[in-house]
Formats: structure tokens, C-alpha cells, sequence
């Protein structure tokens, strides 16, 4: 079934593409650390909101400008002419732990200090954006995928129950979505976050962030599994089942909920999109990641100025840009998945 | 009848835009005891439009704790004296001159003759003494009643005559006659009903600003016209105003005041920058932006040097424990941070220039003690220095016993890693960027810094209530009387951040600066007070238990076609809105 | 007919109340209150802090607080706002119509462009527009809302078009009543465009799914073999039945809005409900946040009630009561 489904994505060029492309943010950000020329904290006072530095092709090297300050008040750069520092690939850098375990220090591509390489240009204590990009990318993505992961475990147990068992656990749970549907999403947020903030260790905020939106998020997947549920209950195959006498927790582990997977995974590629809107929406009421960590949500927060627009600091905007690639990819993912499991299938509330 | 003519003419003077014609306000003979503006002579008409981030939470002073509702209140009701924000003096208000008895705890008021409330009806000392009657009854606590009085004891306040009225402070209350400037007197017609059936707090609030503007009665040189919640608030001219120009043409010179309410600083920012409103403060990284448009919309951006907001970074000094017996901070992190050379330290580590440069675009300066350079009446410039420096950092650590080890990080005596954590509430960009800039200047001395940001609620809670942390940034809003900061630098000060609450000065620096301070407040003589506090400020940089950081500077854009600016070091650009006119274009 | 509505509307009693009772119990789990703030401005008096805590009764426990709430509640007094001084009720009544209006413009917005763009595109599956709407629905999903609301604040400044925020013009008062109402819908152009974007991407995406739908239907090729022209047959039949679906959704749309018009009124400086509960939440304005959260849900149950009665009414095969 898994095979089947996708051999028919694959067929599909939206959905082929919208893979390709989170694959590929995926795979950056686990290898983010060797990616990127340095690490998210360094800073440099001198080279504040610096604009991305232009990359020449110089001795059949690839090199990079270097760049004065003209006007501090308005932190203009210009490029020195004629002046350029050569790009070192697969270099010795600033140490890391890839995947937080390998300690290593060999960088994809780095330059020689006291020049610096900024892809995306600098920030306001002069950290490269390029790096601090791809760093987020890790939280941002990582919120999706292990928020949508428990809801879904949440989701599957108590809306198979639910639809399985019926009569009161049936009524209980349904109760129980439609309160937590009921409640003004944004609001209930800013109250778990006000309440659970002070027990959970700072550096925990990640864990923290996906509690709160999973608990709130499993609520329709809980409905989906539910009207799956029941729907398939009354198949044959099930009937036969109960008739050939299989405990009631076999034939719901065994043979009801792993034909609702591919059902599953339609709604939460298309609910990943909502984690990564909501955590930008909290680090920008900045109740979400916290400096000096980086999430595309906490970057386009702090580039939420005027002066960002006002003062030409573009690439400060990158993580919004980012941000909505990432989304659109998954909700063309998403619908390449659903016509290819079933066109009708429609997720509730939306 | 005139609020038919406004309302005839209103509609015109806004469809004409550019032509507005001239606004007939009601005209009342000028009071006896008028004062006189020195002050350019100018000409009546205008709005002036501003912006405000907040909202008002009251028009009543006896319940508003905030400065935004304090800075409406202002507006329209006066007191006893007025400040003068440029020359930072006492001048005449509500009262034209007073006297001090030779015990310097009496003051004698004589009343302005002839001054009348916004609704006609005339003002006497009646109205002083009601205002007073209101703060201290224990129906209504309020901040004022906490203020006006030393050691518990309120002020006796006695009527002598219609016009005359007499305070007296029950010990030498050093600040009296700035505090008595910031009480708004009340007009007894008005609310002595509320007062006597206890609904006074309920009096002048936001509901019946709304529906009944005309009840909030006042002196000032405004009265309110119309509120809208979330939205505007309009004041007039008030009619009954006791100041007028030395041509005898009543103040303000301005028809309305119409102030915005704006909660996001970048609406109210372009709001500004494309000639909406008159007068904005701005933040020293958007003023390069800004000044583009500054010929487009006629308006200029005044520099008002450094503002009186300090920044600083301090550790917990507090030696106690907790109810389980826990100590605050572990023992041999309390060690390092009670170690002047370590605070030292780590103070020329800090590349506050960088700061100044990198974040605040050049637009700020490094700040080594408890004032800025803004409170001129009180700034001492000599104070102890530490610029970054990070070699004499080391050699400070290395002569309180820290060693550098193998890998990097410093270690003290006994061989444990410096390594703490760092509070700071996440609200603030600056603060933000000030705490990561710290961090990494930190990671070059080797030390290691946590940073841990909370929103503002659980950081108050930490440092005032369980003392569970073990560095702070924070901020204070500086200016003003050092009376103001007692709780700050009085060892039992509840803001005495680093230890506070304590039941005798745990040292001999802050037993120094108790001294100093409950001696400058015991003396109404400037100098005396000057030298004592010139002290405390020295005291406070030399142990800096307070590391200060930076500030900013302070820039505010006003629209060129208003006269009779005077722009101050400290507070509103528009302190003297009641003389500032405007030529209407035609 | 009416036992339903009746039934549907006592469902909203025990569902408030589990919702205050929650909301209230994550309040108390934060650390602060209302006075927090008021603790950290350095020349107040412990004292008087003390008083105040005792006024607002924050020095019981929580479960007492929010007892003597839900008796107040009883009584029809929804408490006392501790920032305005005011009553909860004239607060919320003073803020909600802005939010309100607001929430139907975008709801009106949201349905008005999606219906005709979802059938145009619909009609005609892989076409242009259909490519082009689809692209412009993925697209409009994925901006965060509050950066599209500060892009619309600098196009605003920009081009002096629309007013930068507010609801109304500072000489609102005194225009004629018909400019009163331009000038309003003036205010509210940026923020409904702002909200409603991702509403039209939204519904035009379910939409257009419906409507492919129910035109594979066998009654549709029915009425074109009847010889009934495109435009009826797509309007009259086809819309009609694709619209049931949305409908039962318009409840929680609504509810949604509400609770999405927090960032965009904060950015936009909109004079609505939303900037008054974040505040009020910041601050721990306890009866503030419980009663615009009674209002949010309250409003949810009717929104869904309308909605469902709205099915029914169009939908023939529906019919409630068991």
C-alpha cells in the first residue's frame, strides 16, 4: 500500500516536485552545522546588517568581495574594488555536533578571517543570515514533523477508540473535539503557553512549543480517524473478523487502523503547514523560540520593523520567503497525496 | 450655543483642509491673577495630532499607576506648581508664590485670584484642601497618599484663607515641592458627591470620559472634547485657561489636540513619516530612513541626547536561602559575584561600544552609572569608567584567582567552571541584543552564559519574590529626583535588586550609600544634595553591583510649521503644548 | 424545529463553563497576576500593593476565584475590568462590533470572490484560471498573516491610499451620515483584505474539490441533456449543492476569524475585541479574558446554529430532530 502510494505521487509532477524540494530543505537542515560557513551565534559588531556579499569568479577560484562601512547611520556597505578573499571548500571551521552527537569541525565552504561570507547578508549583531537560516530550518521543520507525529499517535489511539468501541467512549471523545474546537484557538495558545512556560527548562522551549500546538491539533485528526473508523467497521472483512471470534483490540490494531495510514498521512501533510504558521505566529508575539536560538518564525519576527522595508535590509525577509515555500510545498504534497488516496477525502472544519 | 458654532464650523474648517476658517471659542475675561508666557507672541488656531502607544486606563488620578493615563490626566488638571521641563525649575501653577518657615517642613501657597474651572465655576483653596481630604482617605489607596508622606505620616494641609493654603511636611521632606507639582488639584464642585458615598475611584473613568466628556472639570490648559476607545482622544481649548501671551491673547493657542491611539510603533512610526501626525518620538536606528522624508512632509528630527533609560546587567547578591533551605544562589557562584574584581571583570569585557555602533547605528553612548547624561540636574560625569578593554578583564580575573583552562573556560580558585545563567524579559529588542552580545563578548573571557529569556511577569517574579536567578538584565527609567530611588539604592529597597529587603547593609559600600541617601533627603539645600548623591553615584560605579550598559539617544520628529518649541533634555518634546501656535497656511 | 435550536443552544452551557473553568485554571498557572507589572515600577508601596491585592481578591486560590466568577456570572455581573475600571460587559459591548465588522467583511470577501473564481475555475479544470487561481490559493495560504499585515501597513504609508489603521477618520464625528459610512469602509478595505485572503484561499480550494465534484453527478449530466443552458445548470444545480458542504463550516469560520483578528488588529492598530483580549491576557485582566472567551464560544455555538438551520433550509435532504 505504501509502495502503491507512492508509485502514484511520483506520477504526479506537483507532488514530485513539492517532494524534491522538502527533501531537499529537510536533508539542509539535518546537515545544517556542515552547511553553513560558521555558527549561529557568532557575531560581529563591526559588520552589522551587512548585505549578502556579492561572490566573484577571480584566478578560477570562486571568491568573495570584501566591503567597508561608508554610512553607519544607515548601515550602507560598499564593495572594495578589485579586493577579494577565496572560498576554502570542505574547510576547518568554527567546531559543531552534526546531528548533536559528531563532534566536527569540517565546514562545506568557509573564508579565510578576517574576511567573512555572508550568503544572506547580517543581522542586527551582525550574525549570518545564510547560517541562522538553516540552523531554524532544524527548529522550524522540526516542530512540524515531531508536532504532526504526536498528534497523529494522539489522534489514531483515541479517535480509532472512539470510532471502534462507540457508545460512550464514542460520545466522550466526540465531546471532548468538539470543546476543544470550540475554544478560540489563538486564546487557548497564549494560556497553555502563559501556564506551561515557567515548568518547562528554557531550552526546552522547542518541547514546549509542539506540546502546546499538538495539543490543540489533535482534535480533528482524532475526527478523521473516528469517521474513517466507522465507516470501515462495518465492511466485511471486519464482520468476518468479529465472526471468526479475534479480540476486539486485534482487529483494531491489526486491521482497522492500518487501513486508515494512508488517510493519515494525507491530513498530516496537510496540517504540518498550521504548525509552522502557528509557530511563527507565537515567536512573533514573541512567545515562541527564544533567542539565542533561531526559527524562521523568531527571524521574521524580529524583522517584523519598519526599517527593515524602509532601509532596503531585504534579506532579513528570507525566512519569510522560506517559510512559505515550505508550506506551499507541503500543501502540494499534500494534495498530490489526497488525490492519489482518494479525491473526496475532505478534512473537517476547514 | 458655542458648541454650535464649533459644530457649524468644524465641518468646513476639515472639508476645506488647507483653509480652515478661523474657530470661534468662547471668550471670558482674563482672571487677576493671569499669568503671563515669555514666550513669543503667536496666533490662535490649529490642531496639533499626535501619537501614543498606549491607552488611558482612567481620567482619574487617585486610581491611574500608569504613565499614559498620568500624561492625559496632565493635560487638563494643573497643580500647585509647574515644572519647567528646559530649565528642569519650579515654577509658579495653580499658586503664584510660596513661602518656607524657617523649620523648612512649612509651605505657604498663595492661590492664583481669579482662576476658573473649565466649567465656570471658580477655584479657591476649598478645591486644594478637597484634593487632599481625597488622597489621604484610607477609602482610596493610592500611589499619591503613598508619595505625600514620610514614614507613614501624611502632610497636614490647612486652609488659611480663600486664597492661601498651608503644608506641612511632618519631617524635612527633601522632594516636597516636586511631588506637590505632580498632584493634580480636583475640583471639589465635581466630585465631593463622590467622594462623601465612597464611589470616588469609580469617578472620571473611561466609560464616562466616552459618553459625558464635559464632567472632567480641570484647570489645565485643555479640556476633554471626545473619546473613543481604541481609537482618539480629542481635547479643546479650554476656555477658562489662566495663561495667556503678553499681547493678553488667552492660551493655548491651538484649537484641538487630537492624540492617536497607535499600539504598533511601526504604524505610528510611518504614520509620522508620511505627515499624518505632528510630533513622534523616534528610535535612533529608524531616524536615518525618516529624515528621507523629511522635506516631502515639512518636519524635522531633533537630537535630545542621551535618554534617561539606563540598561544594566547585575548578579544576584542574596545570601539567604529558600523555605526549604535551598541557598538563592549556589555557594561558590554567590562567591564569584560578591567579588568586586570579578564584576570588574567582566564590566571591561563588555564591548558597549559595539553595541552603540553595531545596534544602535552610532545613535547612543555607553552609560557607567545610575543616571544619564539627561538628568542634567543630577548626572555626575565622573564617575568610574570601564571601557572594553577584555586584557585588563583577565588581569583582574587572574588577581581574584581564575585560571583559563586547557579547554578554554575560565575556572575560579577551586577549580569550578564559571559558567551562569542570564534573565532578561523577551519583549525588548534591544535588551535582546544586548544579552547575546554579552554572551559572546563573555565567551571570550571564557566564561560561559546562559541565556534564558521569560516574559516579563515570571522575571519580576524571580527577582522580587523567589530570588531564583543568578544574573538579571533589566531596565530602569531614569530622570528626576533621586528621592524617586530610594527603594533602589536604599539597602532595604525593595528594587535594591541585587540584595534587596536586607535588614542591615550587608557591606560597607551600601551601609555608605544608605547613609548618603537618607541624608539627602533630610536637606531642601541643591548643592548638599548634589555633593551627597555625586557620592552614591560614584559608590555605584566603583562596586558597580550594576553593570550598566548603554543608552540611547532619545529622537523625536516634529513638524516645522509649530513655534515656540522649547525642547527639554527629559520628558514630552510638547511640554508647553499650551504655547505652541502654528501658522495656518492659506 | 424549535427543540433542536433549543437543544443546540443548552449544549452552550456546559460548554462555556468547561471552557472558563480551563481557561481560568492555565491563568492562575502562570506566574504573576495583574499586578505583577505594577510591583516592578520602583516608587510603589508595597503597602498599597498589598491593599490592591486584596481588592481584586487575588490573595485567595484560584478555584475561589473562579467560584465567586461563575456567582457573579449568575447574577448577570460579568466583573470589572482592573486596567479600565469599567464593566466587562460595556467593554466587550464597546470593542466586539469593530471585530465583528470586521470578521463579516472578511467572511463576505472571503465567499464573494471564492464562489465565482471556484466555479469559473471548476468548469473548466486545468484551464487557466483555474491554474492561476489555484497558484494565487497555495500562495496566499502560505503568508503568515502578520507579515501580509505589515506589507499591507507599508503600502499603505507608501502609496497614501488607505488610512495606515484606525477605524475611522479624525473628523468622523462631524461628516454627513453617508460619508460616515464611506469613510468606515474606507478604514476597513486593508484589514479585510488582509483577514481574508487565506478565508478566499481557503473556501476556493473546497470549493472548486465540490464543485468538480458534483459535477460528475448524474443529474447534472441530466439537466445539460435537458438542454438547460451552461450558465443555469452550473449556478442553479451545480452551486447549490456544492455550497451544503461549506455551510456547516461557516460556524467554525467564523469562530476562526475571531480568534485570527488578534495579530492583524495588533499590527493594523484596529479598535477591535482581538487587541483587547491579547492585552488583557498579557496582563492578567482575569474578567476581561473569561468573558471575550464566553463571547468566543458563545459566538461559535450560534455561527453553527445559523449554519446548520442554513443547511437545512437549502438542503431538502437534511432535516434535524430524531
Amino acid at each position: 500500500m505504501g509502495a502503491d502510494l507512492l508509485q502514484s505521487l511520483l506520477r504526479r509532477p506537483a507532488g514530485l516536485l513539492s517532494a524534491a524540494l522538502l527533501l531537499l530543505l529537510y536533508g539542509a537542515a539535518l546537515f545544517a552545522p556542515f552547511l553553513a560557513p560558521t555558527v549561529p551565534s557568532a557575531q560581529d559588531l563591526q559588520r552589522t546588517y551587512h548585505p549578502p556579499t556579492a561572490l566573484v569568479w577571480e584566478d578560477g577560484r570562486v571568491c568573495v568581495r570584501l566591503y567597508r562601512l561608508v554610512d553607519p547611520s544607515t548601515a550602507a556597505y560598499e564593495p572594495l574594488p578589485g579586493q577579494a578573499a577565496p572560498l576554502r571548500w570542505f574547510s576547518g571551521g568554527p567546531s559543531y555536533k552534526l546531528f548533536g552527537l559528531l563532534p566536527a569541525k569540517t565546514h562545506l565552504f568557509t573564508v579565510e578571517s578576517p574576511a567573512v561570507v555572508y550568503l544572506l547578508g547580517s543581522d542586527a549583531t551582525g550574525r549570518d543570515v545564510f547560517t541562522r537560516l538553516l540552523y531554524g530550518a532544524g527548529i522550524s521543520l522540526g516542530i512540524g514533523l515531531v508536532g504532526v507525529f504526536l498528534t497523529s499517535l494522539l489522534g489514531l489511539t483515541i479517535g480509532g477508540l472512539a470510532g471502534y468501541l462507540g457508545g460512550w467512549a464514542d460520545s466522550l471523545a466526540m465531546r471532548l473535539t468538539e470543546f476543544l474546537m470550540a475554544v478560540p484557538g489563538l486564546y487557548l495558545l497564549l494560556a497553555l503557553r502563559a501556564a506551561l512556560s515557567s515548568r518547562f527548562p528554557s531550552d526546552a522551549t522547542f518541547l514546549l512549543i509542539v506540546v502546546i500546538l499538538s495539543a490543540l491539533g489533535w482534535a480533528g485528526t482524532a475526527r478523521v480517524v473516528r469517521g474513517l473508523v466507522l465507516s470501515l467497521r462495518e465492511r466485511p472483512f471486519i464482520l468476518a473478523a468479529n465472526i471468526l471470534g479475534q479480540r476486539p483490540t486485534v482487529i483494531l490494531f491489526r486491521h482497522l487502523l492500518p487501513n486508515t495510514f494512508s488517510y493519515l498521512v494525507v491530513a498530516a501533510t496537510l496540517s504540518v503547514p498550521g504548525y509552522i504558521l502557528g509557530e511563527a505566529a507565537l515567536s512573533f508575539l514573541g512567545l515562541g523560540i527564544q533567542e539565542p536560538s533561531s526559527s524562521w518564525g523568531l527571524m521574521l519576527g524580529q524583522a517584523q520593523d519598519i526599517k527593515i522595508f524602509m532601509l532596503n535590509f531585504w534579506w532579513l525577509l528570507t525566512p519569510g520567503a522560506a517559510i512559505i515555500l515550505t508550506v506551499i510545498a507541503f500543501n502540494l504534497l499534500g494534495d498530490a497525496l489526497r488525490d492519489a488516496v482518494d479525491p473526496r477525502f475532505r478534512l473537517p472544519g476547514r | 450655543m458655542s458648541r454650535l458654532v464649533f459644530l457649524a464650523l468644524f465641518p468646513v474648517f476639515i472639508s476645506a483642509c488647507t483653509k480652515p476658517p478661523p474657530v470661534a471659542r468662547e471668550e471670558h475675561s482674563l482672571p487677576d491673577g493671569i499669568d503671563t508666557a515669555r514666550v513669543e507672541p503667536g496666533r490662535r488656531g490649529g490642531v496639533f495630532i499626535q501619537s501614543v502607544p498606549g491607552e488611558p486606563s482612567t481620567f482619574n488620578p487617585l486610581v491611574s499607576e500608569d504613565a499614559t493615563s498620568g500624561g492625559f490626566i496632565g493635560l487638563f488638571l494643573d497643580s500647585l506648581t509647574r515644572y519647567n521641563a528646559v530649565t528642569q525649575e519650579i515654577e509658579p501653577g495653580l499658586a503664584t508664590r510660596w513661602e518656607i518657615a524657617p523649620d523648612n517642613k512649612t509651605f505657604t501657597f498663595h492661590l492664583r485670584p481669579g482662576v476658573r474651572w473649565s466649567d465656570g465655576n471658580p477655584f479657591s483653596a476649598d478645591d486644594v484642601l478637597f484634593t487632599f481630604q481625597a488622597i489621604y482617605d484610607p477609602r482610596y489607596p493610592n500611589r499619591s497618599a503613598f508619595d505625600l508622606s514620610v514614614d507613614g505620616k501624611p502632610f497636614q494641609v490647612e486652609k488659611v484663607n480663600d486664597l492661601t493654603v498651608r503644608i506641612a511636611t511632618p519631617e524635612i521632606f527633601a522632594p516636597f515641592l516636586e511631588y506637590v507639582g505632580g498632584v493634580g488639584i480636583l475640583p471639589k464642585h465635581r466630585l465631593e458627591t463622590a467622594f462623601r458615598d465612597g464611589t470616588l475611584q469609580k469617578a472620571w473613568n473611561v466609560r464616562v470620559a466616552q459618553h459625558e466628556p464635559g464632567t472632567l472639570v480641570g484647570t489645565g490648559a485643555f479640556r476633554l472634547r471626545s473619546y473613543q476607545p481604541a481609537e482618539r482622544i480629542v481635547f479643546e481649548a479650554n476656555p477658562h485657561y489662566w495663561r495667556a501671551d503678553s499681547a493678553g491673547v488667552r492660551l493655548p493657542y491651538v484649537d484641538f489636540l487630537v492624540t492617536k491611539l497607535v499600539k504598533d510603533v511601526n504604524a505610528s512610526t510611518l504614520a509620522f513619516a508620511t505627515g499624518q501626525t505632528d510630533a513622534e518620538g523616534l528610535s535612533p536606528d529608524n531616524v536615518a530612513w525618516i529624515e528621507r522624508f523629511a522635506k516631502r512632509y515639512g518636519f524635522l528630527v531633533h537630537n535630545r541626547g542621551p535618554s534617561p533609560n539606563t540598561g544594566f546587567i547585575w548578579f544576584n547578591q542574596n545570601p539567604g536561602r529558600d523555605a526549604s533551605g535551598k541557598p538563592f544562589v549556589a555557594p561558590h557562584k554567590l562567591a564569584w559575584f560578591t567579588d568586586r574584581r570579578f564584576r570588574q571583570a567582566i564590566s571591561h569585557g563588555i564591548d558597549r561600544e559595539g553595541i552603540v555602533r553595531g545596534v544602535l547605528f552610532g545613535r547612543g553612548q555607553p552609560l557607567w552609572g545610575p543616571e544619564t547624561p539627561a538628568n542634567k540636574k543630577w548626572y555626575n560625569p565622573n564617575v568610574t569608567r570601564y571601557p572594553y578593554d577584555p586584557a585588563r578583564s583577565r588581569a583582574l580575573l587572574a588577581e581574584a584567582g581564575f585560571r583559563l583552562g586547557e579547554d578554554g573556560k575560565l575556572r575560579d580558585a577551586k577549580g569550578n567552571v564559571v559558567e551562569f545563567t542570564l534573565n532578561s524579559n523577551q519583549e525588548n529588542q534591544l535588551r535582546v541584543n544586548m544579552a547575546t552580545v554579552f554572551k559572546e563578548n563573555m565567551r571570550e573571557l571564557g566564561i560561559t552564559v546562559n541565556l534564558a529569556f521569560l516574559d516579563f511577569g515570571t522575571f519580576v517574579g524571580k527577582i522580587q519574590d523567589s530570588f531564583d536567578y543568578e544574573a538579571g538584565l533589566l531596565g530602569l527609567t531614569g530622570g528626576g529626583d533621586p528621592a524617586g530611588g530610594m527603594s533602589v539604592f536604599s539597602s532595604q529597597g525593595r528594587l535594591h535588586q541585587w540584595y534587596p529587603n536586607q535588614k542591615s547593609p550587608a557591606t560597607p559600600w551600601e551601609a555608605r550609600i544608605d547613609k548618603l541617601m537618607s541624608l539627602q533627603l533630610r536637606t531642601l539645600d541643591y548643592a548638599t544634595r548634589r555633593k551627597y548623591f555625586d557620592e552614591v553615584q560614584k559608590i555605584m560605579s566603583d562596586e558597580t553591583p550594576y553593570i550598566y550598559l548603554v543608552t540611547a539617544n532619545a529622537y523625536v520628529g516634529l513638524k516645522d510649521r509649530w513655534k515656540n518649541i522649547k525642547i527639554p533634555p527629559l520628558g514630552s518634546l510638547v511640554w508647553n503644548l499650551d504655547e505652541l501656535w502654528t501658522v495656518l497656511t492659506p | 424545529m424549535t427543540a433542536f435550536i433549543l437543544r443546540r443552544l443548552g449544549t452552550l452551557v456546559p460548554m462555556l463553563l468547561a471552557v472558563t473553568l480551563l481557561v481560568f485554571a492555565l491563568m492562575s498557572l502562570a506566574p504573576g497576576d495583574f499586578l505583577t507589572p505594577v510591583k516592578a515600577q520602583r516608587d510603589i508601596n508595597p503597602a498599597l500593593i498589598a491593599e490592591l491585592q486584596k481588592s481584586f481578591g487575588l490573595d485567595r486560590p484560584w478555584y475561589e476565584q473562579y467560584l465567586r466568577w461563575l456567582g457573579n456570572i449568575l447574577r448577570l455581573d460579568f466583573g470589572y475590568s482592573w486596567t479600565y475600571k469599567v464593566s466587562v460587559a460595556e467593554l466587550i459591548a464597546q470593542r466586539a462590533p469593530a471585530t465583528i465588522l470586521l470578521s463579516l467583511c472578511s467572511l463576505a470577501l472571503a465567499w464573494g470572490l471564492a464562489i465565482p473564481l471556484a466555479v469559473l475555475a471548476a468548469a473548466r479544470p486545468g484551464g487557466w484560471i483555474d491554474r492561476l487561481t489555484s497558484a494565487a490559493a497555495y500562495f496566499a495560504l502560505a503568508i503568515p498573516e502578520f507579515f501580509l499585515a505589515l506589507l499591507a501597513v507599508w503600502f499603505a504609508a507608501q502609496t497614501g491610499w488607505f488610512p495606515i489603521g484606525g477605524l475611522t477618520s479624525l473628523d468622523h464625528d462631524f461628516l454627513p451620515f453617508g460619508a460616515r459610512i464611506l469613510d468606515i469602509a474606507w478604514h476597513l478595505v486593508l484589514p479585510t483584505l488582509v483577514l481574508g485572503l487565506g478565508g478566499v484561499a481557503g473556501t476556493l480550494r473546497v470549493l472548486r474539490a465540490n464543485v468538480l465534484d458534483v459535477l460528475r453527478a448524474e443529474y447534472v449530466t441530466a439537466a445539460r441533456a435537458k438542454g438547460l443552458p451552461e450558465k443555469i445548470v452550473l449556478f442553479r444545480h451545480v452551486l447549490r449543492n456544492a455550497l451544503n458542504p461549506l455551510l456547516s463550516t461557516v460556524g467554525y469560520a467564523f469562530a476562526g476569524l475571531l480568534s485570527g483578528s488578534l495579530l492583524v488588529e495588533n499590527v493594523m492598530n484596529y479598535p477591535g475585541l482581538g487587541r483587547l483580549v491579547y492585552e488583557a491576557f498579557i496582563r492578567e485582566d482575569q474578567f476581561v479574558v473569561l468573558g471575550s472567551v464566553m463571547v468566543g464560544c458563545t459566538l461559535l455555538v450560534v455561527g453553527n446554529l445559523i449554519s446548520d438551520l442554513a443547511l437545512a433550509w437549502s438542503d431538502p435532504r437534511v432535516r434535524y430532530g430524531r
